[in-house]
């Protein structure tokens, strides 16, 4: 469904990736994991569009998305839900909803996919009338990833939902994620800091470092690496 | 008549005329709002928008023939309304010539937000406009007045027949179309796909994109409306007051005013900011001397920025 191949992008000229090559199939579960400053947000912009690609190609669902402007992208199907969640502080909860629902997709299937996502999500029902930048930070996440999903999307991009959020919270999220992957079967793309989980629940994943992949494959073959233990299992 | 009849007189009809010409301002203000309060640019130019706003109105009316089709009284209302979408086009080209180069994402990075270009910018499509209105309409007063601004409605009398209230015609149609104005717009902000998407650029650029918004061209279609709602308050103010190809400068003080009294990011908000700026002015004309009118406004605006810095209906929620 998405296949990256010797992609090369960062800011100003400056590159932030290199050479990096990633495929994700349909249906399939994706974890890239790495440390702070990797690359993995920049991959993430790069492959929506907000960070320019420098070389290297990006095929997604048989378009190269490299040639569609960056606001056209979530019309063939790419859901992003950036890191730091990024709601719309002044618009309500279900109007952040609607936002999602800005694509083809979402609009058509919109009052059966609210039904759904409430259901994953009951807080979005209780909360729909309150402004998204009054709410707590895992409510917060909850609405990018419900507007992600109100897009009716065939990838879902995660960038680590649980960043600043309390342990409880970010398994309460990981829990509901494996729900919506369950009932949706869509192809999810995970970037992730919490190692372990981000391998657990994946077909398979990828290590990035400095810009680039360093390790990739099956993913419990990844948590069993010796250098993956190490370095992000403390084990 | 006794001393608190004449007071009492006096007082109210202050308070209608700051009524009348306090919708007018807020719709002004919220032509400002769009572009200013809601999508952060600052635009100098807006108060000579507004003066061509007044032109436009006044060529169609004259010069296209509608004041002999429609008359003299409803002739200037459809001229204003024939205005509108002019002045619409001209802020939509306005954008996509000049201004999109200084906002957006090519400004995001930059210190300011590119504030810096926008000020200079504007200020020198302001100058172009004034003085080229100046050469080409020249620097004589014009107006659209219609017969009714010169009519009134008598409310009252009342208190043993003595007191009563008289609303000008004009004054009172262009401060009821005002309202309507704003209502319409109101209504597409917050009801429509089109305005949540304007609000929702506004709100976070980047996160709009993801979601499939053309992000300039959400700001450009903010400015077009900002531009064009600016222009129709011109045009309603018209009605009532001979203008000049410098017009704009006594007004673009009063937008700003409104829209920050208002609270920056609100729509309802400049509209009830620039009806406080319309009644301050009028309601101080009972105490002060005329030409203190506008010391007034900016004492009032001092005041009220200093007790609620976030004006009256400014967000709680930051802005991110
Ligand atoms: N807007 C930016 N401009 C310039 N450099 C940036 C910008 N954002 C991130 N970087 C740099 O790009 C590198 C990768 O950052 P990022 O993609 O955010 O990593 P990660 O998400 O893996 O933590 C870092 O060295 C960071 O300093
Ligand atoms: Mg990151």
């Amino acid at each position: 469904m998405l296949n990256v191949e010797n992609l090369r992008a960062g800011y100003s000229s400056v590159p932030v990736l290199h050479d990096v090559s990633i495929e994700v199939g349909a249906g399939e579960f994706v974890s890239i994991v790495g440390p702070n400053g990797a690359g993995k947000t920049t991959l993430f912009k790069t492959l929506s569009g907000t960070v320019p690609a420098m070389s290297g190609s990006i095929r997604f669902a048989g378009h190269d998305l490299v040639a569609v402007p960056p606001h056209r992208r979530p019309h063939l199907g790419i859901a992003h839900v950036p890191e730091g969640r990024q709601v719309f502080p002044s618009l309500s909860v279900l109007e952040n909803l609607e936002m999602g629902a800005y694509t083809e997709a979402g609009r058509r299937s919109w009052k059966e996919n609210l039904k759904r996502i409430y259901s994953w999500l009951p807080v979005l029902a209780e909360r729909a009338a309150q402004p998204a930048g009054t709410l707590s930070g895992g409510e917060q996440q909850m609405v990018a990833i419900g507007r992600g999903l109100a897009s009716a999307p065939k990838l879902l991009m995660l960038d680590e939902p649980s960043m600043g959020l309390a342990p409880t919270v970010a398994d309460f999220i990981f829990d509901r994620l494996m729900d919506i992957r369950r009932d949706a079967g869509l192809t999810i793309l995970l970037v992730e800091q919490r190692v372990a989980e981000a391998l657990q629940f994946a077909d398979h994943g990828y290590v990035l470092e400095t810009g680039r992949v360093v390790l990739a494959g099956d993913s419990r073959k990844l948590s069993a690496d010796d250098r993956v233990r190490q370095a992000y299992l403390g084990m | 008549m006794t001393e608190p009849q004449i007071l009492l007189e006096g007082f109210l009809q202050a308070l209608a005329a700051g009524l009348l010409v306090g919708a007018i301002y807020g719709l002004m203000c919220v032509g400002l709002a769009m572009i200013f309060g809601i999508m952060r640019v600052i635009n100098f130019a807006q108060g000579d928008f507004m003066m061509l706003g007044m032109y436009v109105a006044f060529f169609i009316l004259v010069g296209l023939g509608v004041n002999n089709l429609f008359g003299a009284t409803i002739g200037p209302y459809v001229a204003i309304l024939l205005a509108a979408p002019v002045l619409l086009l001209f802020g939509y080209l306005i954008h996509r010539l000049l201004i999109s180069r200084v906002t957006g994402a090519r400004t995001a990075g930059l210190e300011g937000e590119g504030h810096y270009a926008q000020l200079i910018l504007t200020l020198g499509i302001a100058l172009v406009l004034q003085n080229g209105s100046q050469v080409l309409f020249g620097s004589q007063l014009v107006s659209i007045r219609t017969p009714l601004s010169s009519a009134a409605w008598e409310i009252g009398p009342f208190w043993g027949d003595f007191v009563s209230v008289f609303i000008n015609k004009g004054r009172g149609l262009a401060a009821l179309f005002s309202v309507l104005a704003i209502l319409g717009l109101w209504l597409v902000i917050t009801r429509s796909r089109l305005g949540r998407s304007l609000r929702a650029a506004a709100d976070n650029p980047e996160a709009s994109t993801y979601m499939g918004i053309d992000v300039d061209r959400a700001y450009r279609i903010a400015f077009a409306i900002g531009t064009c709602i600016t222009a129709l308050a011109g045009g309603l103010l018209a009605t009532n007051y001979p203008f000049h190809p410098f017009v704009g400068l006594e007004f673009v003080i009063i937008m700003y005013a409104g829209v920050v009294l208002g609270g920056m990011g609100s729509i309802l908000g400049a509209f009830w900011g620039g009806m406080t700026i319309g009644l301050v002015q009028q309601l101080s004309t009972l105490v002060l001397p005329t030409q203190l009118q506008n010391t007034a406004i900016f004492v009032c605006f001092l005041l009220i920025v200093i007790l609620r810095p976030q004006g009256f209906f400014g967000r709680v929620v930051e802005r991110t």
